[in-house]
């Protein structure tokens, strides 16, 4: 039997919004078990929100209409991205052509801004520091990402993720060439710094090192559950392109049964577990760069893309 | 000529190997201590030997197969041991990077890189079956050369503008590898030759210069100007 | 005849270099230079009648002796000879007994690794003899242990080889370039590469001719790549620098002046012409503003050493007999009189023990003869007749002025003005300036520092007064066979 394309479309948003918690769970676990301690239940992401919608909501006194309206809207372009990339199927539903790659990069950025915009609101300090930094690391992270969504487009001659996954499924000689293997260190530079991994670890709770903490001091309750949970599912969105168009395009489901649904859902987490292994090792080399080192992950970024690019009118 | 009539799979060690070691020229580029940019610069090394001993076996030319181990054994093993050495009698670990912070120059390297790329593509004229080959080929050569004089002009350290110097010979090196593998054996051996006296020669300058004058930056040898 | 002549000519410097280093007492290693400088000198001049009469080519086709090499062998003889009769005053002033003899090898290695550059067929041989030759002139330069004279030891060689690697990669391309023509595996010989040069894909043979501009015209001093010479010039021993300004310069003109060969009769012809006379006439032009504002002594020479290279590269550029005429001339009127000004610098430093042109005052007390000579020389380096700077210059001028270039030789006159006013306002002031009260030591080893300058003299003077036939003929010669015959 096979779904429809809405509830193949429904079926997508729902395994982001529900397997996000999921990822950051076995994520910090796995941290802490490198390190040789217990660490905490990988269910546990789905707890805190559990207590965070239950408790009450303090707003401050200074607090405008973009304090209540910023974490839903971060909320909502965290649900409208997975419409637009290849999560299960690999074959284009029909509410993907909303929007190509650049598109999604753009919502995913308008999700960020909105946050900003918070952290800016109510005139707390630690809120500016944190949305100047976050702003910074933004200006230093786009023009990589934007050559890294260029160099993917000159790759498969098309702005669709779900041509490049076509693309790179096919033939070998493009998954092997140049271009692509330098894609992938470009975006996994991106990556790490996207979703606040070491070495610019941006989500600490020290006032001293605080990127994202900082934006969202001033939330709690219900509000402050949407944003822990839009920025888990932006990680697994994040992880889900670099897999699906990067990395690892196999186990997408072609025919839209429910057992095909099943079965990529289990692909999607076995290569996420890949790649998580992968970032907790990355995070557990290095340390935190200083503040003025920032760009340097970002400018290697920057070089691999810009190498991605020259090399495909090379080949 | 050899290149126009080589297959995928040739092409494809080719440009792997030449493109790493342009790769490695940025790892140079960008890091900060001292005994990075010689193990890089050795690594880079074999990889040319590599590439010599891959032209060589796909393209009969037999010498390149001794050029191929005089490179491995000089280039790779004997100048990074030497400028270790330099390394291990200076002051100095990391070098400290007063006008260009590593991550601007592999911004600018990385436009060094695309428009090494337009000119390339300009001086390669003929119509060839392996025009990619070639186009890379010119273009890494050229590009490491703009890496090498990006490095000269912002390095302060002597042993970085030793390796800077280098890394312009193994830019020839590696392009004259590939586009002109039937350069007389003559004058190959000659210039490895020249870069073991090169080197040596640096060595001794070095200690003169930590001996009279102090310093090994060249940000401080400035008593010379008008 | 010829081979035997080659011979004596490699065989005599190499005889120094082991008998200064066998022995390692001074005297004999001064001795042995200097004889190894005066046969060389004796040898060039029969070696250039003898390459008149035909290009003399061996040794597997990688020894090549036309009227331009045999040239430049007589003007690098020239300054051997003569620097070497001066070093052996000059040196014996530093109190360096022990390591004499090493620079007596040194100096008679440079002069040998100069003498084969000038003679090898081979572009890529002859990269490296330039090569080697750098690498030996920088112990020279950075002889005198100090910081200074090790600082532009450090200056040259970096600077030096970062350009000269640009010339390599030009020679590559080159090779490149011809092998669609000649095939993958071929001699690079200056004759192939002129030959396949037409069929060259033109950017790519303009691209390589460019590089290898650039890259000699580090060695050879062109502005803005001139930045080594000031430094290297002024911190080494006097000898050593005159070995440089008049030997090493035009032995790296003349691998531009090959490689503009190469490529004349082609379709980049122009161009590049157009591009040798943009480097010189920006040497002259940035060279005559820096000598008006100069404070040392050996830095003023060095300074103008850049100009007059300017001036070579101009007339080269020009083109036509005339251009290619007053350039090499200019190269051997220049090799005589850079000698006689290092020469005379040399004294005064050492007399007066400064570099600084403010505190040499009234040279003609210290040095009766010599400064007379030395003022002369002055005159002469800025232009001025009798001498024969003044001829080589004009002809360079009348090449300019008749053609496409009529406007740069238009500014060359205008800093030709510049240069005479600010070059002797310094020797006015050395002249004829009151003298603050000071220490002027007395020299030994007067005969050895004056006799070189003697002899540098007179061939200026004469050859001011009288351009030989004979020469004219080696000019043509060189213009029908190298520079390419129509223009």
């Amino acid at each position: 039997m096979i779904l429809s394309n809405e509830i193949l479309q429904v079926c997508q948003v729902l395994c982001v919004l529900l397997l996000a918690p999921l990822l950051q769970g076995f994520i910090l676990k796995a941290e802490e078990r490198v390190q040789r301690s217990r660490g905490p239940s990988i269910f546990q992401p789905y707890r805190d929100l559990w207590k965070l919608f239950h408790k009450q909501s303090v707003v401050p006194e200074s607090a405008s209409w973009i304090y209540f309206i910023a974490p839903i809207l971060a909320f909502t372009a965290m649900l409208i991205v997975p419409i637009l990339i290849p999560v299960l199927t690999d074959r284009p539903l029909p509410l993907s052509d909303m929007g190509d790659m650049l598109g999604g990069g753009m919502i995913l950025t308008l999700g960020s801004f909105a946050i900003i915009l918070a952290g800016l609101d109510s005139g707390n300090v630690y809120g500016g520091i944190g949305s100047s930094r976050a702003v910074m690391l933004a200006i230093l992270a786009e023009p990589t990402l934007i050559l890294v969504l260029v160099g993917v487009s000159l790759l498969a001659k098309a702005m669709l993720p779900f041509v490049v996954n076509h693309l790179l499924l096919e033939s070998a000689s493009t998954y092997w060439s140049p271009a692509h293997l330098f894609l992938i260190p470009a975006f996994l530079a991106l990556l790490l710094v996207e979703t606040d991994k070491l070495p610019i670890h941006s989500s600490t709770h020290l006032e001293i090192y605080m990127i994202d903490e900082a934006r969202i001091l001033e939330y709690s309750g219900p509000l402050y559950a949407l944003l822990k949970w839009a920025s888990m599912m932006k990680q697994f969105i994040l992880y889900i392109i670099f897999c699906n168009v990067f990395l690892l395009p196999w186990g997408l489901s072609q025919l839209g049964t429910p057992f095909g649904q099943l079965g990529s859902v289990g692909a999607l987490l076995l290569k996420f577990l890949l790649v998580a292994l992968v970032v907790v090792v990355v995070e557990t080399v290095q340390s935190r760069l200083r503040f003025y080192r920032y760009q340097e992950p970002l400018a290697a970024g920057f070089l691999f893309a810009v190498l991605a690019i020259v090399s495909s009118q090379l080949f | 000529m050899f290149l126009a009539h080589i297959n995928p799979l040739q092409a494809s060690i080719f440009s792997s190997l030449a493109i790493v070691s342009l790769l490695l020229t940025f790892v140079m580029l960008g890091s900060h201590w001292l005994r990075n940019y010689v193990y890089a610069f050795a690594a880079q090394s074999w990889l040319i030997a590599a590439l010599s001993a891959s032209v060589g076996y796909f393209s009969g030319y037999k010498e390149l197969y001794a050029i191929a181990v005089l490179t491995a054994l000089f280039r790779g093993l004997v100048l990074p041991w030497l400028l270790m050495r330099i390394v291990g009698r200076l002051n100095v670990k990391r070098e400290i990077h007063a006008v260009l912070q590593p991550s601007s120059s592999l911004v600018i390297g990385a436009f060094a890189v695309m428009f090494a790329f337009v000119i390339s593509n300009h001086m390669n004229g003929q119509q060839q079956s392996a025009a990619h080959v070639v186009v890379l080929a010119l273009t890494i050569m050229l590009s490491m050369k703009f890496l090498g004089f990006l490095m000269l002009a912002v390095r302060d350290e002597a042993v970085s503008q030793i390796l800077a110097l280098l890394v312009l010979e193994n830019g020839i090196f590696l392009g004259s590898q590939i586009l002109v593998p039937g350069m007389p054996l003559l004058i190959e051996i000659v210039i490895l030759f020249d870069l073991l006296i090169v080197v040596a020669c640096f060595g001794m300058l070095v200690r003169f210069l930590v001996v009279h004058a102090g310093t090994t930056s060249s940000r401080e040898l400035n008593r010379l100007v008008g | 005849m010829g081979r035997v002549l080659l011979l004596i000519l490699f065989v005599a410097p190499l005889a120094a270099i082991l008998l200064s280093l066998g022995f390692r007492r001074a005297r004999v290693a001064e001795y042995a230079t200097v004889a190894a400088g005066v046969i060389d000198l004796i040898v060039s001049v029969p070696l250039l009648l003898r390459s008149l009469s035909g290009t003399l080519i061996f040794g597997n086709d990688y020894i090549k002796l036309d009227a331009l090499a045999a040239w430049v062998i007589l003007c690098i003889s020239i300054v051997y000879a003569l620097s070497s009769i001066y070093a052996v005053g000059y040196m014996r002033l530093l109190n360096e007994e022990e390591r004499l003899p090493l620079f007596y090898a040194l100096f008679s290695g440079f002069a040998f690794t100069m003498l084969a550059a000038c003679v090898m067929n081979n572009a890529g041989v002859f990269w490296i003899a330039i090569e080697l030759t750098t690498l030996i002139s920088t112990f020279l330069v950075g002889f005198e242990r100090e910081a200074e004279s090790t600082e532009a030891a450090w200056k040259y060689i970096v600077v030096v080889s970062g350009g000269i690697s640009l010339a390599l990669l030009g020679t590559v391309l080159f090779y490149w370039g011809s092998s669609f023509v000649l095939g993958p595996s071929y001699a690079m010989t200056w004759i192939a590469l002129h030959a396949s040069a037409p069929k060259v894909y033109p950017p790519l043979l303009l691209v390589s001719f460019l590089l290898v501009l650039v890259g000699y015209g580090t060695k050879a001093g062109l502005a803005p790549m001139h930045t080594w010479l000031p430094d290297a010039h002024s911190e080494s021993p006097a000898p050593v620098s005159a070995m440089l300004s008049g030997a090493l310069l035009n032995a790296s003109m003349l691998g531009i002046a090959r490689f503009l060969g190469v490529v004349s009769g082609t379709s980049i012809t122009r161009f590049a012409h157009s591009a040798v006379v943009g480097f010189g006439i920006f040497s002259f032009v940035l060279a005559a503003l820096f000598i008006v504002r100069q404070t040392g002594i050996k830095r003023l020479m060095a300074y103008s050493s850049v100009e007059h290279i300017g001036v070579q590269a101009l007339g080269l550029g020009f083109g036509g007999p005339l251009g290619v005429a007053g350039a090499l001339f200019h190269m051997l009127n220049h090799s005589l009189n850079k000698s006689l000004m290092f020469f005379g610098a040399g004294n005064a430093m050492r007399a007066y023990g400064t570099k600084e042109i403010s505190r040499i005052r009234r040279v003609l007390k210290t040095f009766p003869v010599s400064g007379v000579l030395w003022l002369l020389g002055a005159l002469g380096i800025a232009g001025a007749p009798p001498f024969a700077l003044f001829l080589s210059e004009f002809t360079i001028l009348r090449a300019g002025i008749g053609g496409r270039y009529r406007w740069v030789a238009i500014v060359f006159i205008v800093f030709l003005i510049v240069v005479f006013i600010g070059f002797l306002a310094h020797f006015r002031s050395m002249y004829f300036d009151e003298a603050p009260e000071g220490e002027v030591s007395r020299l030994s080893g007067v005969v050895w520092r004056t006799l070189p300058m003697w002899l540098a003299f007179l061939p200026l003077l004469l050859l001011g007064l009288w351009w030989p036939h004979g020469l004219w003929d080696v000019f043509a010669k060189i213009y029908s066979d190298v520079m390419g015959g129509i223009q």
